[in-house]
């Protein structure tokens, strides 16, 4: 228990968000493509800054791998920093996954039929 | 042209980028800064350009956080071996460096050490001059009372309080605690058996002294040794200097006309850092203090409760002028108290802490001479600035010095050392220099004690200077000495980058140079602000020494404490009078320079309708005095036998002519206010005015001076006429032998003279002393410097040589360039110790003017030094055969 807790406790919504979108992109994850898919799915703006915090610090924490792409002339001739999920990164994705399903299934029927969410996500 | 070709039309804004770049850590810059331009291509598309760049600028701004612009550290792979390995390794490097580079590691040392040597003796002055009665018990709650006053439009600021004014307070305020007197009744010939000792310091004081102040007795209670009338407490070494090994207690003395004493009590000696030094305390019963508060005085300490503010105690002794003194004016002056205030005239008290008598009390009467809170700024100034030369010295030379080691950091660096490891060998080094240095400065500072000792007329030994704290001190300085001057060198050389240094070019110049120039020209500066002030201190005491006093100091000889000799003093003289090398004798009590009898009154001058008052000094002499201390007459004539009505007459000087006023001195008449009753104010007639001498120091202008007719004999004065002193010496002994069991003494004016400019003199052979020392140092760091840049130019000079350049031309050309500095240096310090001198020189009355040349001189000799030391190296370096420094490398 005490590990699952941890784990979560590190994790900011920031982090999970960022490492759902390099989960589910199939091409090239670097810093723009992120950034972009991020202010797509969520309709929030995010500095590049910001993405590059959070990619470098999930790498820190194990969860991404990072490698140096190709260079582009509009990047003007710097090299990309690519990431990729790591085994950790998906367990750690997969753990908060059932944890939220485990909470919801959780919540009594009658009670999200009161709130007006009858319907179960998952 | 140049600025569109900088940042094209869909660019982003080229500063930001520059910005970018130098804030954000080079192993995060290459991405961040891709995907910043990618994005902004996109924008500019979607939104144009202008908005672009402005949301270019705003994500640049967001990328200053600590998280960007921290840099990358670096992990060695041998950062886990234990530290103690790799510090014994650093040791050995360290020690072969050192060992390898001799000459410049013995200039090193030798540099910091004189440095630290200095800045150690100095420290030691500073620290005990600090140190004045605060060893106290409850030291920062005793103050001791003095009294102020204005009278005739003088201040009068006394070091004393009245004789009732202790008792009164402890009496009325509850925050006093304790109160204890002194009175001082000056030099006492005492007489144990057949001896008859003359003693300086004895000082009476009340029975609690020895609880107040921190003086431990070794014998007889400190609490009632002096609580019967007559009785005397020694002090260890007096006690030793009388009784011997023999017990003192119950013994007696006689203590001149105050008749026998009984021991009750041995203290030890008084510390040196006490405002007081007495040898013997009698009892203040002992002597008579009256009980008017006007006419009695006692050094008085008052000690208060603790918790208890001085406040209260001020709003007291405020009190007392009315309540005490107002009733005494009328008795004294013969006026109302609120008649006296009327006129200006006002009493007051005031409350010292005892701590702060030494350094910031100057006022009349003072137990003993105090020092001055300025000596003690400008010698840690000195201290300040002899260790900084040091110091730059030191970053100097180890600078220069890396130029050799740059390869040796390139081949570390590619062998895998990591630039802390850099850093540390390098700080290891440069501590490891300290610390000899450090070694060197306290054998230095051992040696030197003694003359140091002379010097500053203190009296230190080995034990105050290895005591705990000093020492302690010492090697923490030197610690941070080390890291701080070898940090430059050491991160200077760290950053060496390793490709550069090991194809063989130097990384050294440019900024460093730069540098390393200023560092010598500051060096230059302090030298030559020194040299400035030695040429003007000194020039200002030669102006002293020398300039006519009015009187003729030479081959006059004083004797002193002629006044026991009483009724036989004129028998004495007429002896003295037919020697064959004395030319004339007179009574001396007053003198110009050295001890001399004071006097002032009030002198009321009566010309025509208007009357005024001058308080002014007076002198009692006899026909003789002019004449032996060959003071001239301006108008009139001296004193005479002839004349029965002497006692009627007056002299004046120069000076008070001009105050009082007269056109025609001679004849005039002035009378004296004395003490304000009526038998002691007299009248005199004007029947001389001698030329104005100096007869207080330089510092003041010739004050109005009366000359009345009187016999002080408590000094006689003879001028003589001999190239043979010691015999007349004998002589006169002789015949002092024949009248009286005292101690004979004597001394000359000219040397009395010299020493009223003592403290002078030890302020300019000081600076003399530090000046020599700046100086030497400078040379040391000029020397290092020039021995590094001749050798790196050891190839130029060969191809020179080669084309055909003279050996002058090939030392002159190296020589510019410091004389260049030393040229800056003069300027830069000229007006700086031009204008610290003459607010120096404002402290006198009689001063010379800033002489222009001292500016030139101290340029000048700064110059020649430095030529010396460098020529050395130039003329070396340029004698060197061209095909020898051809092959070099």
């Amino acid at each position: 228990m005490t590990d699952h807790f941890m784990r979560k406790t590190i994790l900011g919504e920031l982090e999970e968000l960022v490492l759902l979108v390099v989960a589910a992109c199939n091409e090239d994850v670097y810093g723009i493509p992120v950034m972009e898919e991020l202010q797509q799915q969520t309709g929030r703006d995010f500095t590049i800054s910001a993405v590059h915090t959070t990619l470098y610090r999930l790498e820190e924490k194990g969860f991404l791998s990072s490698s140096v792409g190709g260079a582009t002339a509009e990047r003007g001739g710097r090299r990309k920093r690519l990431f990729a999920l790591t085994a950790a990164g998906g367990e750690v994705l997969l753990e908060i996954q059932q944890t939220r399903t485990r909470l919801w299934q959780s919540i009594p029927q009658a009670k999200l039929e009161l709130m007006g969410l009858s319907a179960n996500p998952f | 042209m140049k600025k569109s070709t900088n940042s094209l039309p869909d660019q982003p804004p080229r500063w930001a980028d520059q910005l970018l770049e130098w804030f954000v850590a080079p192993h995060l810059l290459e991405y961040i800064q891709g995907d910043l331009h990618e994005n902004f291509h996109k924008r500019v598309v979607k939104v144009g350009i202008a908005r672009a760049r402005r949301e270019y600028l705003w994500a640049v701004f967001h990328c200053l956080t600590p998280f960007f612009t921290k840099r990358q550290t670096i992990k060695s792979s041998y950062s886990n071996q234990p530290s103690t390995v790799m510090l014994s390794n650093y040791l050995t490097i360290a020690f072969r460096n050192l060992w390898r580079q001799k000459a410049f590691t013995a200039i090193n040392i030798v540099g910091l050490s004189v440095g630290l040597a200095s800045c150690l003796l100095i420290v030691l002055y500073v620290l005990h001059e600090l140190s004045y009665d605060s060893y106290h018990a409850h030291a920062d709650r005793i103050y001791r009372m003095t009294m102020h006053a204005r009278m005739d439009e003088k201040d009068i600021n006394l070091a004393y309080s009245t004789g009732p004014s202790g008792q009164a307070l402890l009496r009325e305020s509850s925050g006093v605690e304790a109160v204890t007197r002194l009175r001082k009744e000056g030099a006492f010939l005492v007489k144990h058996r057949q001896d008859i000792i003359k003693e300086e310091k004895v000082a009476f004081v009340d029975s609690n002294f020895f609880s107040v102040f921190s003086l431990p007795m070794m014998k007889g209670s400190p609490k009632n040794a002096l609580a019967e009338p007559n009785t005397l407490v020694l002090t260890q070494t007096t006690a030793q200097k009388y009784f011997g090994k023999a017990d003192p207690i119950g013994q007696s003395l006689t203590l001149g006309n105050l008749g026998l004493f009984r021991v009750t009590g041995v203290c030890e000696d008084v510390p040196s850092n006490t405002h007081f030094h007495y040898d013997m305390f009698g009892s203040f019963e002992s002597v008579k203090t009256g009980d008017k508060w006007l006419a009695s005085g006692a050094y008085t300490y008052v000690r208060l409760r603790e918790g208890h503010s001085l406040t209260q105690v001020e709003t007291i002794s405020r009190g007392f002028v009315s309540k005490y003194i107002a009733p005494e004016i009328k008795e004294f002056f013969g006026m109302d108290f609120t008649e006296f205030q009327k006129k200006g005239n006002r009493f007051g008290f005031q409350f010292q802490p005892i701590t702060d008598i030494h350094l910031h009390s100057d006022l009349d009467d003072e137990l003993e001479a105090n020092s001055d809170a300025k000596y003690v700024y400008i010698f840690s100034v000195i201290a300040f600035f002899i260790l900084l030369l040091a110091c730059i010295n030191f970053t100097n030379l180890s600078t220069a010095g890396s130029a050799s080691r740059s390869k040796e950091v390139g081949i570390r660096k590619v062998l895998g050392s990591v630039r802390t490891q850099l850093v540390t060998q390098f700080l290891t080094e440069s501590v490891l220099l300290t610390f000899f240095a450090l070694v060197l400065a306290l054998v230095l500072v051992f040696l030197l004690l003694p003359s140091f000792n002379v010097l500053s007329g203190k009296q230190f030994t080995v034990n105050d200077l290895v005591n705990g704290r000093l020492l302690m001190g010492a090697v923490v300085c030197s610690l941070v000495i080390g890291l701080l001057a070898g940090s430059y060198p050491a991160f200077v050389l760290a950053s060496f980058k390793p490709i550069t240094v090991l194809k063989g070019k130097l990384q050294i110049g440019g900024r460093g140079g730069w540098l390393r120039n200023a560092l010598v020209t500051t060096q230059f500066v302090v030298s030559i602000g020194m040299i400035v002030a030695t040429i003007v201190a000194n020039r200002q005491i030669q102006f002293m020494q020398n300039k006519k006093v009015g009187f003729d100091r030479e081959q006059v000889l004083v004797l002193h404490d002629t006044h026991v000799l009483e009724a036989k003093a004129d028998a004495f003289k007429a002896e003295l009078a037919k020697l064959s090398s004395v030319v004339k004798v007179a009574s001396a009590g007053f003198l110009p320079a050295g001890h001399t009898s004071q006097s002032v009154d009030g002198v009321q001058i009566q010309d025509g309708a208007r009357t005024a008052t001058h308080r002014t000094k007076g002198y009692y002499i006899d026909e003789d005095y002019l004449p032996t201390l060959g003071i001239g007459l301006a108008q009139g004539r001296n004193f005479s036998k002839a004349f029965s009505t002497e006692n009627a007459s007056v002299l004046l000087n120069e000076a008070a002519v001009r105050t009082y006023g007269f056109k025609n001195p001679i004849g005039q008449q002035i009378s004296t206010v004395g003490d304000g009753s009526a038998g002691s104010k007299r009248t005199y007639t004007v029947v001389g005015v001698v030329k104005d001498f100096h007869f207080e120091s330089m510092h003041q202008h010739i004050a109005p001076l009366v000359i009345f007719y009187g016999k002080d004999n408590n000094q006689l004065a003879l001028r003589i006429q001999t190239n043979d002193i010691p015999t007349l010496l004998q002589k006169i002994e002789q015949q002092w032998k024949a009248t009286t069991d005292n101690p004979f003494a004597y001394s000359f004016l000219n040397e009395r003279f010299s020493k009223m400019y003592q403290s002078e003199q030890h302020i300019s052979q000081l600076f003399a002393v530090f000046a020599g020392l700046a100086v030497l140092i400078a040379c040391l760091g000029l020397f290092g410097l020039a021995a590094f840049t001749t050798h790196q130019r050891t190839k130029e000079i060969g191809v020179r040589k080669v084309l055909g350049a003279s050996v002058t031309g090939i030392v002159t050309l190296l020589l510019t360039d410091y004389l260049k500095l030393i040229l800056i240096a003069t300027l830069i310090a000229s007006p700086i110790a031009g204008y610290t001198m003459s607010q120096w020189l404002r402290d006198f009355a009689y001063r010379i003017d800033l002489p222009w040349w001292a500016f030139a001189l101290a340029g000048v000799l700064a110059t020649v030094v430095a030529v010396l030391t460098v020529s050395y190296l130039a003329i070396k370096a340029a004698l060197v055969n061209p095909v020898k420094s051809l092959k070099a490398e």
